[in-house]
């Protein structure tokens, strides 16, 4: 046989095996999950014969309708959506001047956006409530208190993604043409700059409702009441149905995802995200 | 009508001195380009002209008026990119539109001058698409007349055709041209392309390491070249020996010529265009290669006194000539002068 034939096909032989492993690795446990959680069989072997029976999503729509989830759902939306705007209050404006001002700065930035991720979670609660139960107790009474924290915790990518949008449309360029023009920045930012930015936003926003719907110590140490929490708590209940309910939060968690994706795809335009 | 201008500019990047003292007056409705390799300032003056960098001493001046300070949106210049720079959330007549409404101009003037930008820089139906859609060419199209729409009293080019491929970026050269002309608009452009600066400009302003080296029409630029490096750098020349006879005229391949140039150093050579050499039947020198370019073929000579030298001959004239062949080099009768340079 050729031997240029042989060796392609070895390499496709191990790149698809591999690619079957990996895939194998992340859906066995996911369709055992998937069984457990919506098939009514009293028995965990599998055989040919109740493979396909008895399959309700009855215990999702339990847990779905349990108005303690329902309530932390909600309180999660919310909590995402401001650390969203937060974060888009902070972190825009910053990307924006630095690269078109003093792009120079841009590696220090990067390496400072970093930091949150330094931090683990119990060190930054324990020193956050310590400081913020002397000094405003109100705080961290308030579910709302855990906004910061989530900003924070997203505040890595978002920056990146921010900045990965910017260097795809050419700012820097965009800013002096329009600045040529007879622009003036808050012209060039929300007639020029902020339009393009749209996608590289909406997967920012994506990328922290995936992390929200995901994030369980910040919450559980400070004792508030969120979908992750309270999953947990309900698994007590009703293992079944929460394992229901984590796969749907996950099924969403992956579509959020699949949006971003999308929209980093879409036009042709390639982001490419430095610093991870 | 404008007149516009750089005096005694100089900016340092770091420990980079990108312009030292650099000085360059533009009459109305001239078109200067800026010829240098990359690296010699020549972006950099473009971009302070155009008030996207700030010089660390010396003066910008628009008919007179010290400018220096200004920010880019109050010089009123039109600036078109390498990268064509369009908005891409808006089509080809809106960018078009951006200075005008910026400018605040009433909604049926702007249709106006949009419609007759689109005209003269014939984009018909491409006027509604969006930059994505667009080839090279249009979008750069696009950008000058988005760079013109709004009369802008100098228009500035920073190597508008690099990016474009061989054909599209002659047409669009003389299109730029074309334009410049019909509007009178006092313009700069920068390229690093030689043909491009003596295809279209009134002056080209040859610069290295942040210097003016030469500022001259492009013929005088060619013919006489103020020194060695406008000499290398436009066209190709030979560098020659030369030696001195009496009445300060100098001996080069084999004729007496008058100089310009560096006359007192203790080794000089004279600057030689590969088309001033001519090539003979039977002699010292010995024929390396010959390259055909069309109308004239390109012959390279070895010579026992000046070593390596470049001969363009009319093709017509080249059939007897082959590699190998035993030739005889000298300077074309119809040469009176050359430049001499310090070859020490």
């Amino acid at each position: 046989m050729d031997p240029l034939m042989t060796a392609s096909r070895k390499g496709f032989v191990l790149r698809w095996g591999f690619l079957i492993l990996v895939a194998a690795y992340f859906v066995v446990p996911m369709l055992a999950m998937a069984r457990f959680a919506f098939q009514n069989v009293p028995t965990a072997l599998l055989t040919r014969d109740n493979v396909f029976a008895d399959w309700s999503i009855s215990g999702l729509l339990t847990a779905l309708s349990n108005p303690k989830i329902v309530s932390s759902a909600s309180i999660s939306f919310w909590i995402a959506v401001f650390a969203i705007a937060l974060n888009f209050a902070l972190l825009v404006p910053l990307a924006i001047v630095t690269e078109v001002r003093s792009p120079r700065l841009r590696p220090a930035l990067t390496a400072l956006t970093l930091v949150p991720w330094v931090v683990p979670p119990i060190a930054l609660v324990v020193g956050v409530a310590t400081t913020f139960r002397a000094a405003a107790p109100w705080f961290l009474g308030n579910t709302l208190c855990l906004v910061p924290f989530y900003a924070l915790w997203a505040m890595p990518f978002t920056y990146r993604v921010l900045d990965a949008g910017l260097q795809a449309i050419n700012a820097r360029t965009l800013y002096e043409a329009a600045r040529g023009l007879g622009a003036s920045l808050w012209t060039v930012i929300f007639r020029v700059l902020l339009p393009n930015m749209r996608a590289a936003m909406v997967a920012a926003a994506m990328l922290t409702v995936a992390l929200v719907l995901g994030e369980y110590a910040f919450a559980s140490l400070l004792l508030k009441s969120t979908l992750p929490t309270e999953m947990v708590v309900y698994e007590g209940r009703d293992p079944r149905g929460a394992l229901a309910l984590a796969l749907f939060v996950m099924v969403i968690t992956a579509l959020c995802l699949g949006v971003v994706v999308r929209l980093i795809r879409r036009r042709g335009v390639s982001i490419t995200v430095t610093g991870f | 009508m404008t007149t516009v201008g750089l005096s005694g500019i100089r900016k340092t990047f770091g420990s980079t001195v990108a312009l030292a003292d650099f000085s360059l007056s533009i009459s109305s409705g001239e078109l200067v380009c800026l010829l240098g390799p990359s690296g010699c300032g020549k972006t950099t003056a473009l971009r302070i002209l155009a008030g996207l960098e700030r010089a660390d001493a010396g003066e910008v001046w628009v008919d007179g008026v010290d400018i220096s300070v200004d920010p880019p949106e109050r010089r009123g210049f039109g600036m078109v990119f390498q990268d064509y720079s369009l908005f891409p959330n808006m089509t080809a007549r809106q960018n078009i539109e951006f200075g005008l409404k910026v400018k605040r101009k009433p909604a049926k003037e702007r249709a106006k001058t949009v419609d007759r930008m689109v005209e003269i820089t014939a984009l018909g139906e491409h006027a509604a698409k969006y930059p994505h859609q667009l080839s090279g060419g249009q979008k750069q199209r696009v950008a000058l007349a988005r760079a013109i729409a709004t009369s802008p009293r100098v228009l500035l080019l920073d190597e508008p055709l690099s990016a474009l491929d061989a054909k599209v970026r002659e047409s669009l050269r003389d299109e730029i041209r074309r334009l410049q002309l019909e509007i009178g608009v006092t313009t700069v452009f920068v390229t690093h392309d030689q043909h491009e600066a003596l295809a279209i400009a009134d002056r080209v302003g040859v610069m290295s390491n942040g210097r003016l080296e030469q500022l001259a029409h492009p013929r005088e630029l060619y013919e006489a070249p103020a020194n060695a490096f406008v000499a290398g750098f436009i066209g190709s020349a030979n560098r020659l020996p030369a030696s001195s006879e009496a009445d300060d005229r100098w001996r080069v391949l084999g004729r007496s010529v008058a100089a310009t140039g560096v006359v007192s150093a203790p080794s000089v050579l004279a600057v030689v265009r590969p088309e001033q050499v001519a090539v003979e039947e039977d002699g010292p020198s010995r024929v390396v290669s010959t390259s055909f370019l069309g109308p004239i073929t390109r012959v390279t000579v070895q010579d026992p006194q000046a070593g390596t030298v470049v001969a363009d001959i009319m093709s017509v004239d080249a059939d007897w000539i082959r590699p190998g062949s035993s030739v005889r080099i000298r300077l074309r009768d119809d040469v009176e002068r050359v430049l001499l340079i310090d070859g020490s």
